[in-house]
């Protein structure tokens, strides 16, 4: 069976049917079968779980054997957020593999600064795909602007013999082609939010089991959506769309999990207007970024739906709305709300510690009504107790004693370190870790 | 007025003026030579909705149904002008894109466009670039983009008082994530030395070194000082392992 197929009927009005864009999935098919490319397809070992697309295309969503492509944005600065992702997957007793041997996408720095070409984009995409086909995990693609340039780069590499010819011998190079001399590319490219989109039942059963038990109910919580624009605006047609969220006018993932847990999801009229983050304004251009933000999203959220949180799904728009509230006091522009990703939502929601699972203490917004309004009103205790581990960490540190440290970690930790990774993987140098400059 | 009499109401810089004509062509022929530009620019309507719904154009003088209609009426001057600063302001949301009843993409074009102008070494880009060479040190060198102490309070003062407590004792709070997700300070992970290796060499085989010593000569040397120690780590690494 082909790559390519549809619902019928289709399950909501669709938009351009036979689009351009999907018929990139024959295009692949045409071009395995000229032994051009490898497809790493979805099968059966990656328990897959099919969502509409936009166009009424099937789309299937790994859920299990996952190979973590982790954001820099959500590592480096809203740690919560692929620790949520972790804690879900540890959770349903899922198989992943989270390993050293992956770069950042490059695209921020691209649509940033123009500092970059399409060969050296498909270069860096091609190269982290072939590790996880080495690995035999499935890629889940945790940033938004990672997943947009992933997909726009596959449809140019697909539709482009130009661009395969100008990448294939810097793969060949690397040692990145399969041993008949073949692209590896993956049958979809997955972002986290399909991945979260497609478990929500799930999702809802723990809430249900454990987090209604812990006393948390989030059927009072206002929710406004903020849809990420490299998720659905990038390659529009290849994302989720589902007749139970707006009638399939609106991309499906975060909102149908929202609705699934039972919180209240309130619309606003400017739903569709990016963050204002911007890549080179967040940094640069920075009065944009925060009136963009406070004007066109904040402000009209408080004014219009009165929402709890605002809930989004990539790494950019968490951070240019949790961080650009508090400079609104300077010109009577204050609107305190809470700011965060779906899956760090749903982990507060089936009980995860909002601290040291979520790392909440990164957060610039106003969660703590929001902590209160869902029921975890012990959360003063919770921030105690992760304040207190900090601070012994930081003393066992000091005091050199590097001993406890490891045993305190063995029963901190949620995860077996790089002890699920490729190739019998032993632990090699860092590229960062012994540098002076980098030196962590 | 100077300048265009419709639409782009800029006056041409007097920098543009001086350039030859045929070197603005050359220019814009680059430009126009991507294999992208034919997947991004279709034809228009000049219906506006892509100017109607951008961030940018909220804000600052700036249109992408302009940048189609220069296309569209290959108009070197004002294109060639937009590539000093004009373009910078597009937020590469694509907005434009999924709104265009055409499929035109103008942040598309504008990506071109930026690229262009960093190869070719523009003034104004160089200008334009300089707050933003930490994360082309830490991405040209690490292989990430971002990192935990990118984030410094000092840099970020109008984030607030939240911000300098989430800085304080940063080591102990970045190894209290009970993952292995951000336990580094300096890089979002520890990307390994193979790794960097590879992608260094991708760098260079795609010309972005290149690239990046035309835009920022000081910039690129301490860059190949980092890429040249990691190359002998990692040739050490190799004779040792050779070895055992």
């Amino acid at each position: 069976m082909g790559i390519l197929r549809y619902a019928d009927p289709p399950p909501f009005p669709i938009q351009n049917k036979h689009s351009h864009y999907d018929h990139i999935f024959e295009k692949m098919e045409e071009l395995e079968a000229k032994g051009e490319i490898l497809i790493f397809r979805i099968t059966d070992e990656y328990k897959p779980v099919e969502v509409y697309t936009r166009t009424g295309r099937i789309k299937k969503i790994p859920t299990n054997k996952l190979w973590h492509h982790k954001s820099c944005g959500q590592c480096g600065n809203i740690p919560g957020y692929p620790a949520s992702v972790f804690w879900f997957m540890n959770k349903f007793g899922l198989d992943y593999l989270n390993e050293p041997h992956q770069t950042s996408c490059t695209a921020w720095n691209y649509h940033g600064s123009g500092t970059s070409n399409p060969v050296a984009l498909a270069a860096v995409y091609l190269r982290n795909m072939h590790q996880a086909w080495k690995t035999g995990y499935y890629p889940l693609i945790h940033c938004g602007t990672s997943f947009g340039s992933y997909k726009e780069t596959r449809e140019l590499l697909i539709m482009d013999d130009e661009l395969r010819k100008a990448v294939k011998p810097i793969l060949k190079k690397l040692g990145r082609l399969t041993e008949d001399g073949r692209i590896v590319i993956p049958e979809e490219v997955v972002h986290y939010s399909e991945w979260v989109h497609a478990m929500r039942f799930k999702i809802k059963e723990l809430y249900e089991k454990e987090g209604k038990a812990e006393g948390i109910d989030v059927s009072n919580v206002r929710v406004a959506i903020h849809n990420a624009c490299h998720t659905y605006k990038m390659i529009a047609d290849d994302y989720p769309y589902d007749p139970e969220v707006y009638n399939g006018q609106r991309p499906a993932a975060s909102t149908a999990v929202i609705k699934a847990l039972g919180a209240q999801v309130v619309d606003y009229s400017t739903w569709y207007d990016c963050c204002g983050f911007g890549f080179r304004h967040i940094l640069t251009e920075r009065e944009f970024t925060r009136s963009f933000a406070i004007y066109r999203k904040l402000k009209v959220i408080s004014e219009e739906v009165k929402a709890d949180v605002i809930i989004t799904h990539d790494t950019g728009c968490t951070t240019t709305m949790e961080k650009n509230q508090w400079i609104g006091k300077a010109h009577g522009l204050y609107y305190p709300i809470a700011v965060m990703s779906d899956v760090m939502f749903a982990a507060l929601a089936c009980g995860a510690h909002p601290f040291k699972v979520v790392q909440l203490y990164w957060n610039c917004s106003n969660y703590e009504p929001l902590l209160e309004k869902m029921g975890i009103t012990n959360w003063k205790e919770l921030k105690k107790e992760w304040e207190e581990t900090v601070e012994y960490i930081s003393k066992l540190e000091k005091e050199g004693k590097y001993d406890e440290l490891l045993e305190f970690f063995k029963e901190y930790d949620l995860y077996e370190p790089y002890s699920r990774t490729s190739d019998g993987f032993k632990r090699r140098r860092s590229a960062t870790a012994d540098m002076p400059l980098f030196k962590s | 007025m100077e300048g265009h009499n419709y639409g782009y109401n800029i006056p041409i810089s007097e920098k543009t003026k001086k350039v030859p004509l045929e070197e603005k062509r050359r220019i814009i022929e680059e430009v126009k030579s991507d294999f992208r530009f034919k997947e991004y620019l279709f034809g228009c309507l000049n219906c506006g909705v892509c100017t109607a719904s951008c961030p940018s154009n909220r804000f600052f003088d700036y249109s992408p149904r302009e940048i189609v209609q220069r296309f569209l009426e290959d108009d070197v001057e004002v294109l060639y002008d937009m590539m000093h600063e004009y373009i910078w302001a597009c937020s590469q949301c694509f907005t434009c894109w999924i709104r265009c009843p055409f499929v035109n993409n103008p942040g598309g074009l504008v990506i071109i466009m930026r690229e262009v102008a960093v190869r070719n070494a523009f003034e104004a880009t160089k200008d334009l670039l300089k707050p933003y060479g930490r994360v082309l040190l830490k991405v040209m060198s690490t292989g990430n983009q971002l990192s935990a102490d990118m984030l410094q309070p000092d840099f970020f003062p109008d984030w607030g008082p939240k911000m300098q407590d989430n800085m304080e004792n940063l080591r102990a709070k970045r190894m209290a994530i009970p993952f292995d997700v951000g336990k580094a300070v300096k890089t979002a992970w520890e990307v390994s030395l193979e790794t960097a290796i590879e992608m260094y060499q991708i760098w260079e085989e795609t010309g972005i070194f290149d690239m990046l010593e035309r835009l920022d000569p000081n910039l690129h040397m301490v860059i190949m000082d980092i890429v040249d120690e990691n190359k002998d780590r990692w040739e050490e690494l190799m004779e040792e392992e050779e070895e055992q």
